[in-house]
C-alpha cells in the first residue's frame, strides 16, 4: 500500500466514522423506530467498516516497515 | 426531538464528541502516520466509537420499551394515543397511569414472558418491522384497525398473570374468577375480553379479525 493510498484510506475511514457517529447519535434526539434501527444497523456497520479500514492501513504500514527493516539489514552497514 | 435524558445518552454523546474532534483534527491537519497519529486514530476510530456504540445500544434497547417508540409507527398511533389519554378507561390506559407500567406499558403487557422473553420480543419486533415494510406502510389507519391482531392471543393472560397471579384469596373470592379459573389460566378466556375486564384498546373488537 503506497503512502498516498494509505492516506486516502484513512480519509475514507475518518469520513465514514463521522457519518457513523452522526447516525448513531441521531437516536438520542429522536428515539423512534427508524433512527434506532438505523443507528444499530447502518451506523454500527459503517463504524465497524471504518475501524477495519484503519486496521488494514496499520497492518500494511507495519509490514512495509518490517520489509524496509529487512532490506536495510541485508544491505549491511556502510 | 428530545434532549438527552439518561446517563447513557450523555456517555454516548461524549464518546461521539471526542471521536469527532480527533477525526476532524486528522482530516484538517493530515499528519504523517507516526505512532502518535496511530494512537490518536485508534481512539478516534476504535475506542470512542465503540464506547458510543455500546452505550447507544443499551440506551436504544431501553428506548424500544417506551410507548413513544411503539407509537412512532403510524399503525400504532391510535393505541399510543389511547394510552396517553388521561380520561380513557381502557385497560391499556389504566395500566399506563400505573407507575409500575407508566411509559413502558406497551412493552410490559406485550413482551414475552420467560427467560428469553426480551430476546423473543425483540425478534418479534423485527417481524413487525418486516410486516410494516411489506404491507402496513401504505395502508390507512382504518384498514390497519381491521387487520391488526394479536399473534398469540392465548399467551396474553400469562402476561396479566405476572401481576394478577390468580392465586390470591381476594381474587378467587370473585365468583366470575372462581368459575373461569381453569380457562383463564389456560388462556382460553381472555382477561381483556368483552365479557370480563373489557378490551385492552378501545377500537378492538369493533372490526372482524381484531378480537383480543
Amino acid at each position: 500500500m503506497s503512502p498516498r493510498s494509505t492516506r486516502r484510506w484513512l480519509v475514507v475511514a475518518c469520513v465514514s466514522a463521522l457519518a457513523a457517529l452522526a447516525l448513531m447519535t441521531w437516536q438520542i434526539f429522536d428515539p423512534t423506530v427508524w433512527p434506532v434501527m438505523v443507528a444499530m444497523s447502518l451506523g454500527q456497520g459503517l463504524g465497524t467498516a471504518s475501524f477495519a479500514a484503519f486496521g488494514l492501513v496499520v497492518r500494511a504500514d507495519f509490514r512495509a516497515r518490517l520489509r524496509d527493516g529487512k532490506a536495510s539489514k541485508q544491505a549491511g552497514p556502510e | 426531538m428530545t434532549l438527552p435524558d439518561s446517563p447513557l445518552s450523555v456517555v454516548e454523546l461524549v464518546c461521539a464528541g471526542l471521536s469527532a474532534v480527533i477525526l476532524v483534527g486528522y482530516l484538517v491537519a493530515r499528519p504523517p502516520l507516526v505512532r502518535a497519529t496511530k494512537l490518536a486514530l485508534l481512539l478516534g476510530l476504535g475506542v470512542f466509537p465503540i464506547g458510543a456504540a455500546f452505550s447507544g445500544n443499551v440506551h436504544g434497547f431501553e428506548g424500544t420499551k417506551e410507548r413513544r417508540f411503539c407509537g412512532s409507527c403510524h399503525t400504532m398511533v391510535l393505541h399510543a394515543a389511547d394510552s396517553d389519554d388521561p380520561a380513557s378507561q381502557t385497560l391499556a390506559a389504566q395500566h399506563a397511569r400505573n407507575k409500575m407500567f407508566g411509559s413502558e406499558n406497551c412493552y410490559s403487557c406485550h413482551a414475552n414472558y420467560g427467560m428469553f422473553g426480551t430476546i423473543l420480543t425483540k425478534a418479534g419486533g423485527m417481524r413487525h418491522v418486516w410486516m410494516y415494510l411489506t404491507g402496513y406502510r401504505t395502508k390507512s389507519l382504518e384498514e390497519d384497525k381491521k387487520e391488526i391482531r394479536l399473534l398469540e392471543p392465548s399467551q396474553m393472560n400469562s402476561n396479566c398473570m405476572q401481576c394478577h397471579s390468580t392465586e390470591d384469596n381476594l381474587w378467587l373470592k370473585v365468583p366470575d374468577h372462581h368459575a373461569s379459573l381453569d380457562d383463564t389460566r389456560a388462556g382460553r378466556l381472555g382477561c381483556a375480553s368483552a365479557g370480563c375486564h373489557g378490551l385492552a384498546h378501545p377500537f378492538w373488537g369493533t372490526d372482524a379479525g381484531a378480537k383480543p
